[in-house]
């Protein structure tokens, strides 16, 4: 099995054969940042894509993300081992009041796809629950989603919280009726309208 | 013509002597009229006055009650665990159905709990003071839509691949209790059933599985509201024409389409579904909640307003809408510069 076999197989939903084609990679020596980065984390690329476009849908997003999960599971052990190992901590969570969690998720997913550890509050998390996550895990960015324009005032006050916390983490906020003039008035560190583009931010603010 | 004549003159496809005018107007006027949000939106007499309040001073021509019963009463009563905040939406805190078994006691509950009577008591105290004049609209929510807030949202959208039974049988369960909450919904006074089908809109989930999943309960609980007496009016957000979802509810007894979107860019346009659906059903439009009626300045509302009315253009069972809940921080100057333009608005 190819590279190509195991992102397809990601694409159709096929645990099984994302399992059996990451470990045959690996016992053909193929390397495990290809397997992880061509096959795996690109596959998932294409299933936010098609997200976004209306191609694919959320049953469909859960499925290509357990298919993937399926590979990563094999793959875990050598990555401890191999210099791929995780790129650093996000913590991610709903805001206080808001019951939304379908676009939080699926960012969530994407960035535990791209390789980030992440560590994920659920729904309705107040200020102060952040805060402590963000010190516990050592996190490098803070995600806040809200689909309420009544809960994009805890939004805001979730951001002060964590600047006065003092705490050296990034944060970046979104949700349908969060824009990204509201990101700038509150002092959010980025924001973005899709889980593909959320993960590209979360690799730039990760790097810098 | 009053409001009720108006109302169903466009319901019906016939002429009007303005344009109806009737937004999802509950949130704001629960925090512009009522004592607390949580009463206004919870609480029979709390509940009726602001309502009376707010026709008083907006001349809505319908009464639109319900977001605290799809978001609280509906879930509570089915075993959910939920909170009623003093000034936020109610909040599940715990899901109810993790398997099969749960579905058999979810199926004997008795959804008329006393959060539940006291809503249709205020429902009824309205219809008292209205005399007709008025007609009532509830908000209500469909099998599937329930069910994800019964067992969880993802539960339920991996259900669709991994346990499609349980997706079925859930719905199976719910559709007579959904229809029990429209039957006395209807005895209490409610004129105009507000379908959100939410969960079930094509941004969430493939024609398809739509298809597989959710058109027959659908068409089962609408048909018998419909058969109770009441006119049954599906919003669901999405382009439901290329997804084919118009066609599908047009083989129910609906009354009305009300396309939701919540940004411009994701706008279903007006014009292309009245093409679709013909003298077929009325339309109610689409305005965006959270556009300039929420942050922009009065003029702007207006313009926007004025925008939506002449895009209409006289088209035979319009009615004047948003596209889905106003925020309760609409402020009370926009929301009134947007009532005046469609108060005041005649086609050329
Ligand atoms: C599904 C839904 C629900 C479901 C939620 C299920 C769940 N587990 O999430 C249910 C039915 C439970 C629900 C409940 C309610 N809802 Co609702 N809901 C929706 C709906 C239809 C779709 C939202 C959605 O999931 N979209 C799909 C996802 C993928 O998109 P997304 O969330 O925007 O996420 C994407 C981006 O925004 C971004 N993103 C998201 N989060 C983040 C975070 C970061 C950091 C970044 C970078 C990016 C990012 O990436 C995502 C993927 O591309 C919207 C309408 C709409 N058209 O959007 C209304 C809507 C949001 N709901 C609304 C309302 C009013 C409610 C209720 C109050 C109704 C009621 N009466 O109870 C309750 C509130 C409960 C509560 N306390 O929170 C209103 C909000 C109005 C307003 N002005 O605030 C809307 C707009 C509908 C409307 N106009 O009437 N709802």
């Amino acid at each position: 099995m190819a590279i190509e076999d195991i992102f397809e197989a990601v694409l159709t939903f096929n645990k099984v054969a994302v399992a059996e084609g990451v470990k045959a990679e690996l016992d053909a020596g193929t390397e495990i940042d290809s397997i992880l980065n061509e096959a795996l984390i690109g596959a998932l690329d294409v299933v936010g894509k098609k997200f976004s476009e209306g191609e694919m849908f959320v049953p469909e997003m859960l499925q290509a993300a357990k298919a993937m999960k399926a590979g990563l599971e094999v793959l875990k052990p050598y990555l401890r081992s191999e210099s791929v190992a995780s790129k650093g901590t996000v913590i991610i969570g709903t805001v206080k009041g808001d019951q939304h969690d379908i676009g939080k998720n699926l960012v969530a997913m994407m960035i535990e796809g791209a390789g980030f550890e992440v560590v994920d509050m659920g729904v309705n998390v107040d200020a102060d629950r952040f805060v402590k996550a963000v010190s516990e895990h050592n996190a490098g960015v803070l995600c806040l989603s809200a689909l309420l324009t009544t809960t994009m005032p805890a939004m805001e006050n979730a951001v002060a919280v964590i600047k006065k916390s003092g705490l050296a983490v990034k944060t970046i906020i979104g949700g349908a009726p969060v824009t990204v003039t509201f990101a700038d008035q509150v002092g959010a560190d980025g924001y973005s309208d899709d889980a593909p583009s959320a993960v590209e931010l979360v690799r730039k603010l990760m790097a810098t | 013509m009053n409001a009720t004549e108006r109302m169903n003159a466009a319901i019906n496809l016939k002429p009007v002597d303005r344009v109806p005018n009737a937004p999802f107007y509950e949130a704001p006027i629960c925090t512009y009229f009522g004592s607390t949000f949580r009463a206004a939106l919870l609480e029979d007499q709390a509940m009726a006055d602001a309502h009376l309040a707010a026709l008083d001073e907006f001349r809505f021509d319908w009464v639109m009650v319900g977001m605290g019963l799809i978001g609280g009463i509906i879930p509570e009563a089915l075993d959910c665990e939920v909170s009623f905040p003093e000034d936020v939406f109610p909040v599940i805190e715990k899901t109810t159905v993790e398997s099969m078994k749960d579905v058999e006691r979810i199926a004997k509950a008795d959804v008329h709990t006393d959060r539940m009577e006291r809503f249709l008591k205020g429902v009824s105290i309205l219809k008292k003071e209205l005399k007709g004049e008025v007609p009532i609209a509830c908000e209500y929510i469909s099998p599937f839509t329930i069910a994800t807030r019964l067992r969880g949202t993802n539960e339920i959208m991996a259900d669709m691949y991994d346990n499609p039974e349980l997706v079925h049988t859930l719905q199976d369960a719910l559709v007579p209790l959904d229809i029990e909450i429209g039957r006395a919904l209807i005895e209490a006074g409610v004129d105009y059933i507000f379908y959100g089908a939410d969960m079930e809109c094509p941004l969430l989930i493939s024609p398809n599985h739509y298809r597989e999943l959710v058109h027959e309960p659908t068409a089962k609980v609408v048909n018998e509201l419909s058969r109770l007496g009441a006119r049954v009016l599906p919003h669901m957000c999405g382009d439901i024409i290329k997804a084919g979802i118009v066609d599908m509810l047009l083989e129910t007894d609906i009354s009305g389409i009300m396309p939701g979107n919540l940004t411009q860019a994701s706008v279903l346009d007006l014009r292309e579904l009245k093409e679709k659906v013909g003298d077929r059903t009325c339309i109610f439009d689409n305005i965006n909640p959270n556009g300039p009626l929420l942050i922009g300045k009065p003029e702007e509302v207006a313009t926007e307003t004025r925008a939506h009315l002449e895009k209409a253009g006289g088209m035979s069972g319009y009615i004047f809408s948003t596209s889905g809940t106003t925020s309760p921080n609409t402020p009370r100057e926009n929301f009134e510069a947007m009532n005046r333009e469609v108060l005041n608005f005649q086609w050329a």
